[in-house]
């Protein structure tokens, strides 16, 4: 594991004092449990009057970027520390660029809110290609299921969530087509069990995207 | 009794609320969101969502690509230099030149090899 060796408390960052990369203390590279991704660390480690942005808020947390990083190397690699902070650093510029060029689309239009079409549409016209199918069918998913299925949890939470790959061999990445699927109504919800395992409505994403129930604003933008 | 982790954030609440165990946090990308730009005034629901698959996407290709390197070099530590090798060798990612380069003190040497 690539832990700085002070594996169990839980990270934060020091502000940064020079560079605008992000400092390099050496605490930083450790694994927090999942529960905690979500909360901000609010223990704060200002050293002086830092009125800028809080380093946690300017990016992901560092376990969730270690995790997926880890879904994709084989087990004996290891990642630096280093590593992982410019990644993190990536992640952080990339939201970044994809957002000042769908807001650039927004003012054009005259419109005040950033949509995930929006969102899609900066992406493909940023050379982000391959990313436009997966995320529309994701976006897709959720539209569908957290709109329609919202209420309460049927009663079979463990219901195998990883969709079968071959059932979506499109898909480049690795299982777990449907991280969404923490949302509870996700398991229980016949028609998408119907759909899962029907296999006619498997292969090409125009024609499973199809098969779900497009609503109007739903129309895939590229 | 139900084990904790896996599937604790599935019965939580939805997507509006917590996020699942392989989820980005949307409100943290909804901060970077706004940071990145002092014109962006509002973002829907679902562009956080969208993010959140983007950036998992996103961290699989680069780190793909930097152990891609990292094995050229017949290495089994993935460093910084690997990921600033991969943004140099791949065009979409021309945006973060200048972030990967910015500490290490490397000259740029732009690879011809482009990647679509």
């Amino acid at each position: 594991m690539e832990l700085g060796g002070n594996g169990g408390f839980h990270g934060y960052r020091r502000l940064p004092q020079n560079s605008s990369a992000g400092t390099k203390a050496p605490e930083i590279s450790m694994e927090l449990p999942p529960q905690m991704n979500q909360t901000t660390n609010t223990n704060s480690v200002t050293d002086d009057t830092e009125c800028t942005v809080r380093e946690q808020d300017r990016f992901m947390p560092i376990a969730n970027v270690i995790r997926i990083m880890r879904k994709i190397l084989p087990p004996h690699a290891k990642i630096s520390d280093d590593a992982k902070e410019t990644i993190q650093e990536c992640v952080s510029e990339f939201i970044g660029f994809i957002t000042s060029e769908a807001n650039d689309r927004c003012q054009r239009e005259q419109r005040k809110t950033i949509t995930a079409e929006d969102v899609l549409w900066a992406m493909s016209k940023l050379g982000f290609d391959d990313y436009i199918e997966p995320l529309t069918l994701y976006l897709h998913r959720y539209r569908e299921y957290d709109g329609g299925e919202r209420g309460s949890l049927a009663g079979e939470p463990l219901v195998k969530r990883a969709v079968d790959p071959g059932t979506y061999g499109f898909m480049t990445f690795p299982p777990v087509p449907f991280p969404m699927a923490p949302h509870h109504g996700f398991f229980g919800a016949p028609p998408m069990n119907g759909f899962l395992k029907d296999p006619s409505n498997a292969g090409p994403s125009q024609a499973a995207v199809a098969g779900i129930d497009p609503s109007p604003h739903c129309k895939e933008q590229v | 009794m139900r084990q904790p982790g896996a599937y604790s954030g599935l019965l939580a609440g939805g997507i509006s609320g917590k996020t699942g165990p392989h989820s980005l946090p949307l409100a943290r990308i909804k901060k970077i969101m706004k940071n990145s730009n002092d014109e962006v005034k509002m973002i829907s629901g679902e562009a956080p969502i969208v993010f959140s698959k983007a950036c998992e996407l996103f961290i699989e290709e680069l780190t793909k690509r930097a152990w891609m390197m990292t094995l050229q070099a017949k290495r089994r530590t993935l460093h910084r230099e690997d990921v600033a090798s991969a943004v140099m060798n791949i065009d979409i990612f021309d945006f973060l030149v200048n972030l990967v380069s910015e500490n290490s003190g490397k000259s740029e040497d732009p690879q011809p090899v482009t990647e679509a």
